[in-house]
């Protein structure tokens, strides 16, 4: 607990990101309270409940990989250090204990920051039901112990599982538990393939019908993120750079593969559940319109509500990238010093940097395409008669455009801020 | 005299190496600010012709790391000159002075400083990479024989050993043929005959291929390896000693030792 005190800064990235992740889970779980409330009538129980189980169900799975994600960049960071602590005698299960407490203490300072703006984000929500006519004027909401069990029940399980598996790698050098990470990798495959495949069981009017693609791309975007190391190292040996910065870019990427998983997952996730939720909206909204519905100002509601919805994830998404993306730029001082030292000048590093993360957005691109195209056609064929829906080329491009900026301008902003230490002053900061 | 700006790219103004190779005029570096602060180096005035092998030695935190740093354009000191290979390295960008000193100056650290990414081979190439020279893979490999690695082109820094390492380091000062050689404690690490095998790697750049050579030392035995041993103390030169012997070195070293603790 002392080393949190210490160095507040090093947990500021775990601590945001369990945070956003509390915030965002705990606003939709306490629909379920604002539900439970003695008094609220049929139709209002049914829309919060619906909303908040639906929203809740993939929100949650996200935000769980997406804190997991973070977590496990930084906690890898430690190596050195926790090298030196087992050096010193630490036995591996005073380090484990030590990095989970740590992780878990975050963690819920995280989530305890997060209940104030839950609370009013779960009005905010609440008013835009009642906006809608969805919900009773009448009623109000709640913040209860649904929605703060749900915010724990994401965040210290995320946390304590990816400090697990992070001091897991460094305590037990050499070994790699690839086992572990195979087999959540084909179970988040194969529960996304059931999902995608089983919205061909329901009629096309379902009210729930657009939930199972979208949880079946996240969980396919999930998978392929956890299988995505291979798949980049594949990619690297196919690539023919040439000049100082390809050059040292492919061999980094190489040897980081397992530190800028983290980041390969967040960027396969945003494209996914980007692409896959904006485009199952638009193609719905079109639905209704098509069929002549008479409420249409309803229909216009329900589909603001729900964009508002879909954008409060692709946010998550987007800051939990960019936020893991500056805590792996910023750990490089050391790394960025030594290759000023060696030569390089600073166009140099940030021409290495710009390319290695090219080559990471264009691999997260094509994970996250294909995982959201497992999830845009089905509910495509059975809502509509096409298979591929006209808005989805804007929709991907607009997408794709968003993680190239965040994903390069983030990364060389924070190289450029890093270069500003002298390369000499540089290599000493303590690895 | 020729200033950096104009001596960016060695081709365009190559005249040939300068007599001096290295001259440093009443040069000062302090660290961090007023209550903390650290005078590292405290007006230090020298000269060395070229094609000479110097080595400097005194106590711990005398300021010898910081005199080299200084001397390769590495720090830029608070004060005073620094002329190296004819060319005085005043204000420039770090990306011109980056340029400056590639193929000029060849620098062997006290951390040795090898990027974690790359292979022994790789981390030797990777300053010939980073200037766009052409990379003669058999120069490197022989360079990392010399050193007794050539078994070892495959492995990464964290698979060797603390002076495995060091001769890495080594060879990538070797292999840019750079004019002037920094080496911090190059043979810090390693056993009698590895660094017999450095300080011949050394003197032979000096007398074969007239390369300049400062290197920073805490045994008098590699120093005599040196023509001249040149003594700091609180930053400041405490004395020279020419064609030193190993003991006559660590006569002087005792008596410097006397001193620093006389003025503390
Ligand atoms: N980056 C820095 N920031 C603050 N102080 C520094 C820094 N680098 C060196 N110093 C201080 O400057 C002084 C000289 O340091 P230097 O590294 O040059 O010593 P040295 O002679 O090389 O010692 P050693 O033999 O232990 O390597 C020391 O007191 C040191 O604490
Ligand atoms: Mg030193």
């Amino acid at each position: 607990m002392r080393s949190v005190r210490q160095r507040p800064g090093r947990f500021l990235a775990t601590l945001l990101s369990a945070f956003l992740g509390a915030a965002v889970v705990m606003t939709f779980g306490s629909l379920h309270d604002t539900a439970a409330r003695p008094g609220v009538d049929a139709v209002s129980r049914e829309t919060l409940s619906t909303t908040a189980g639906v929203v809740g169900g993939y929100g949650t799975l996200l935000v769980f990989f997406a804190v997991a994600s973070t977590l496990t960049v930084n906690v890898r960071q430690r190596a050195a250090e926790l090298e030196l602590l087992r050096c010193s005698g630490a036995t591996p299960a005073q380090i484990g204990r030590m990095v989970v407490g740590e992780a878990v203490a975050v963690a819920l300072a995280g989530s305890a920051a997060a209940i104030g703006p839950s609370v009013l984000g779960g009005r905010a929500l609440l008013a835009v039901f009642q906006d809608n006519g969805q919900v009773a004027r009448s009623v109000e909401h709640s913040f209860g112990t649904v929605a703060l069990l749900s915010g724990a029940r994401i965040t210290l399980p995320a946390a304590a599982g990816a400090a697990l598996l992070a001091v897991r790698r460094t305590t037990r050098t050499g070994r790699r538990c690839s086992g572990a990470r195979r087999f959540l990798a084909g179970a988040a495959l194969l529960a996304g393939a059931a999902a995608t495949v089983s919205t061909f069981a329901f009629s096309a009017t379902d009210p729930a019908l657009m939930a199972l693609p979208a949880y079946g791309a996240i969980s396919l975007s999930v998978g392929l993120a956890l299988l995505a190391s291979p798949l980049l190292k594949g990619v690297l040996n196919g690539l023919p750079l040439s000049g100082a910065s390809g050059w040292l870019a492919v061999r980094n990427l190489r040897e980081r593969t397992g530190h800028l998983a983290g980041i390969l997952m967040s960027l396969v996730l945003f494209t996914a559940v980007a692409t896959a939720t904006l485009t199952l909206q638009a193609v719905e909204s079109d639905a209704v319109r098509a069929s002549g519905a008479v409420k249409s100002a309803d229909a216009k509601n329900l589909e603001t509500l729900n964009v508002t919805v879909v954008g409060i994830i692709v946010v998550f998404v987007c800051v939990m990238l960019v936020n893991s993306l500056y805590a792996a730029t910023a750990h490089r001082t050391r790394e960025f010093g030594q290759q000023r030292l060696a030569g390089a000048t600073p166009g140099q590093v940030l021409g290495t940097v710009g390319t290695e993360h090219l080559i990471l957005t264009v691999t997260g691109v094509v994970l996250g395409t294909v995982a959201a195209l497992a999830g845009i056609v089905p509910f495509t064929v059975v809502r509509t008669d096409g298979v591929l829906p006209h808005q989805a080329a804007g929709i991907w491009l607009g997408v794709v455009a968003v993680a190239a900026a965040v994903t390069l301008g983030t990364s060389l902003l924070t190289a450029r801020r890093v270069l500003r230490v002298p390369a000499v002053g540089a290599v000493a900061v303590a690895a | 005299m020729r200033t950096m700006s104009r001596a960016g790219s060695r081709h365009a103004y190559d005249r040939g190496p300068a007599q001096e190779a290295l001259r440093l005029v009443k040069v000062a570096k302090t660290y961090g600010t007023d209550g903390s602060a650290v005078t590292a180096l405290d007006g230090v005035t020298l000269g060395l012709g070229r094609g000479t092998f110097t080595a400097v030695m005194g106590p711990s935190g005398s300021g010898k790391s910081t005199l080299l740093q200084c001397a390769a354009g590495l720090e830029r000191p608070d004060s005073g000159v620094v002329r190296l290979d004819g060319t005085e390295l005043t204000g420039g960008s770090e990306a011109e002075l980056t340029r400056f000193r590639r193929g000029r100056v060849g620098f062997v650290f006290q951390q040795y400083n090898l990027l974690e990414t790359l292979t022994v081979a790789q981390n030797t190439v990777l300053p010939l990479k980073l200037a766009g020279r052409r990379v003669d893979r058999r120069r490197a490999r022989e360079i990392l024989t010399a050193v007794g690695l050539g078994d070892r082109l495959g492995h990464r820094p964290a698979q060797l050993s603390g002076g495995q390492r060091q001769r890495v380091a080594i060879a990538r000062a070797l292999v840019t043929e750079p004019r002037v050689i920094f080496a911090d404690e190059p043979t810090g690490a390693l056993d009698t005959r590895s660094a017999r095998e450095v300080l011949r790697l050394l003197r032979e750049a000096v007398r074969v291929h007239g390369r300049t050579v400062v290197m920073v030392t805490h045994d008098p035995v590699a120093a005599s390896w040196a023509d001249s041993v040149l003594f700091l103390a609180d930053g400041r030169l405490a004395g020279r000693l020419d064609a030193p012997t190993a003991d006559a070195v660590a006569e002087r070293l005792a008596h410097l030792g006397d001193d620093v603790t006389a003025g503390v």
